[in-house]
């Protein structure tokens, strides 16, 4: 096994990772060795061909679909240089100031997050589309919404030269998403930080981990040869996402034990939702994410988004088959859609474990409430699609597979959670949280307040592992703003750490 | 691509081609999955058969087009959610076989394009 030494290595490049790595890259000026281990490949601009079959395999972990332990729930986060950054549509919300309190970290103050997710909102260029690059499918939902007394605001993005393919979670063609993977990681490496893809951390023990380099037969090749590695270091922050971070740990030797580690998992479960136009409308030219509506949080615990889907995500999230779900899929340029996301609890029994070859297992269980807002949230996107204009839906839990115009009145009815089976439907996940969770008290935390795991000087999360509970907003910048501050605690800490 | 054909009825009629690369990109969906799902999925289809010969006497491909459609609609609601499950992937995976071909894409009238903002208004 090949020997590498570095002062500070991170685990994961996407918003958490690769924000500690440009936020620690000045150290190398002093002469402080910095790794970025990444599991994914760095791809090159031509392998971004906007094929969904051919990007989900090249950018998602199971091809975008990895399912939860009882198959109820698919889970969507990516692999590659800039992780989920390369395939999210680059909404960038800060996190409402209800929600921290809720969060209750002692020492995680609004104020400081708000500092540092503004600092992120200008630096990846987050800013909001102007009029002419909305397209039918968002600006019918800003209509419907507002014709319905509905709280509704636009989505700010963080693109730069958008030319509208909406292909953004297929990762972006046109280089315009303001990732991870084009703002903080070539900042971090023109700065001397070593960014290594194609590199699977097997499992960390004591100031050291082990890896494994093995390229695709796509993307860049890693920038070491391939082979297994021992990769020993001052400090490690784990920033792998909230499946991989805890799978991680849970298969690392630590000298602690660490009871809430995989634990209060939360996913904000979604169904996508469409309704059908009787005409063509724009949805799948221009940007794809332009609004949401946060009216019902407070009283229904849901979230309602508009989204643009390919064929296959969408042929997938329809319910049933045969005729009318080919007749509903061959009319693809009248569809309006619409994503719906639950506020879910973090309960400790909804957690990551790892199963005898160390890969993870996730265990989700829906509550009552979850469900309700799920059969809920489908009623409330059916009176927007008909406020739109549409001439009829397909909802889920729908006791029929269209519920037509004339039919609008009759929703309590023909959507009700009888009809909404779990394994029936397809619900999907790509705001994962939890699992490292921040807090005060080992029992029911992983981390302090600054992302350090409970009694390990040297160990760091930086992810959205760390979130105690759901964000209930989309939650790229505040992994940032999160990993913003676990980088200055390293930062700190670091001259106390021992060499490696 | 008997059971596809009942999933997709348009699957039944792709060309030479259009098959191979259903076959190939179902393929390469289920060998990319743990072997522990890909060993549920196998077991599934054998219950399948069986649970077609329970209902109707015959195994699923020799069934009529109106009993191999009975009997899909009776696993998308069934009473245990493991087979609910069970079809669910079946059924993502016909999907994917068939909306996941590029081919398929100006049929569905889905042509998307990298500038997709110079066709958004005019």
């Amino acid at each position: 096994m090949v020997e590498r030494s570095f002062d500070v290595v991170i685990v994961g490049s996407g918003a958490g990772g690769g924000t500690v790595a440009k936020e620690l890259a000045p150290l190398c000026r002093e002469g402080v060795r910095i790794a970025v281990l990444e599991w994914g490949p760095k791809l090159k601009e031509e392998e971004f061909t906007g094929r969904e079959a051919e990007m989900a395999e090249k950018l998602y972990f199971d091809n975008g679909g990895f399912l939860t332990r009882d198959r109820a729930m698919t889970l969507a986060f990516a692999r590659a240089y800039g992780g989920s950054t390369v395939v999210y549509t680059g909404t960038s919300l800060p996190l409402p100031e209800e929600v921290l309190s809720r969060w209750g970290v002692p020492g995680l103050e609004h104020a400081d997050l708000q500092r540092r997710s503004e600092k992120y909102l200008t630096e990846n260029n987050v800013h909001l589309l102007d009029e002419d690059r909305i397209n039918d499918n968002n600006r019918l939902f800003l209509e419907a919404c507002r014709k319905l007394g509905y709280r509704v605001e636009q989505f700010p993005v963080n693109v730069k030269g958008c030319r509208g393919s909406g292909l953004c979670n297929l990762g972006c063609p046109n280089a315009a998403k303001q990732g991870t993977h084009r703002v903080q990681l070539p900042a971090a490496e023109a700065a001397g930080v070593e960014v290594i893809t194609n590199c699977k951390v097997e499992r960390i023990g004591g100031r050291e981990c082990v890896v494994t380099v093995t390229n695709p037969p796509f993307g860049e090749p890693s920038c070491w040869p391939q082979g297994r590695y021992r990769i020993r270091a001052r400090a490690i922050v784990v920033a792998a996402g909230a499946v991989n971070s805890p799978a991680l740990l849970l298969r690392s030797r630590l000298p602690v034990r660490l009871p809430a580690l995989g634990r209060y998992f939360t996913a904000h479960p979604a169904l996508i939702l469409v309704g059908e136009h009787d005409r063509p409308i724009t949805n799948f030219y221009g940007h794809p994410k332009s609004y949401y509506c946060d009216h019902f949080v407070e009283s229904a615990k849901f979230l309602l988004e508009t989204c643009m889907y390919f064929p296959f995500t969408t042929a997938k999230n329809l319910i049933g088959f045969g005729a009318e779900h080919a007749e509903m899929m061959a009319r693809m340029d009248r569809m309006q859609m619409i994503l719906v996301l639950a506020v879910d609890p973090a309960l400790a029994e909804n957690r990551v474990t790892v199963d005898s070859a160390g890969d993870p297992v996730v265990y989700y269980r829906f509550t009552d409430e979850v469900l309700d807002a799920l059969v809920e949230s489908q009623r409330v996107a059916a009176r927007i699609f008909f406020a739109a204009g549409c001439r009829r839906v397909h909802a889920p839990a729908g006791t029929g597979f269209f519920i037509g115009a004339d039919e609008a009145h009759r929703l309590e009815e023909l959507i009700n959670r009888e009809a909404f089976k779990l394994g029936k439907v397809s619900i999907s996940s790509a705001h994962l949280m939890g699992g490292c969770r921040m807090g005060t008290d080992p029992a029911t935390s992983v981390t302090d307040a600054w992302g350090q795991v409970h009694g390990v000087p040297w160990l760091f999360v930086a992810d959205a592992s760390l979130f105690p509970m759901c964000s209930e907003i989309n939650p790229y910048i505040t992994i940032m703003a999160l990993a913003d501050r676990v980088a200055e605690r390293v930062r700190m800490r670091l001259p106390e750490l021992p060499a490696a | 691509m008997c059971v596809a054909g009942c999933i997709v009825p348009a699957a039944a009629d792709l060309d030479a081609e259009g098959r191979s690369r259903f076959i190939a990109i179902v393929g390469k969906a289920l060998s990319d999955r743990p072997r522990s799902i890909q060993r549920q999925f196998g077991l599934f289809l054998g219950l399948m058969r069986w649970l077609a010969l329970l209902r109707f006497g015959a195994p699923f491909d020799r069934l009529s087009p109106a009993n191999q459609d009975a009997m899909l609609r009776w696993l998308l609601d069934a009473p245990l959610a493991k087979l609910r499950g069970g079809f669910w992937g079946l059924r993502a995976l016909a999907f994917m076989g068939y909306y996941g071909q590029t081919e398929v894409w100006p049929s569905l009238r889905y042509t998307p394009t990298f500038n997709g903002n110079e066709l958004l208004y005019g």
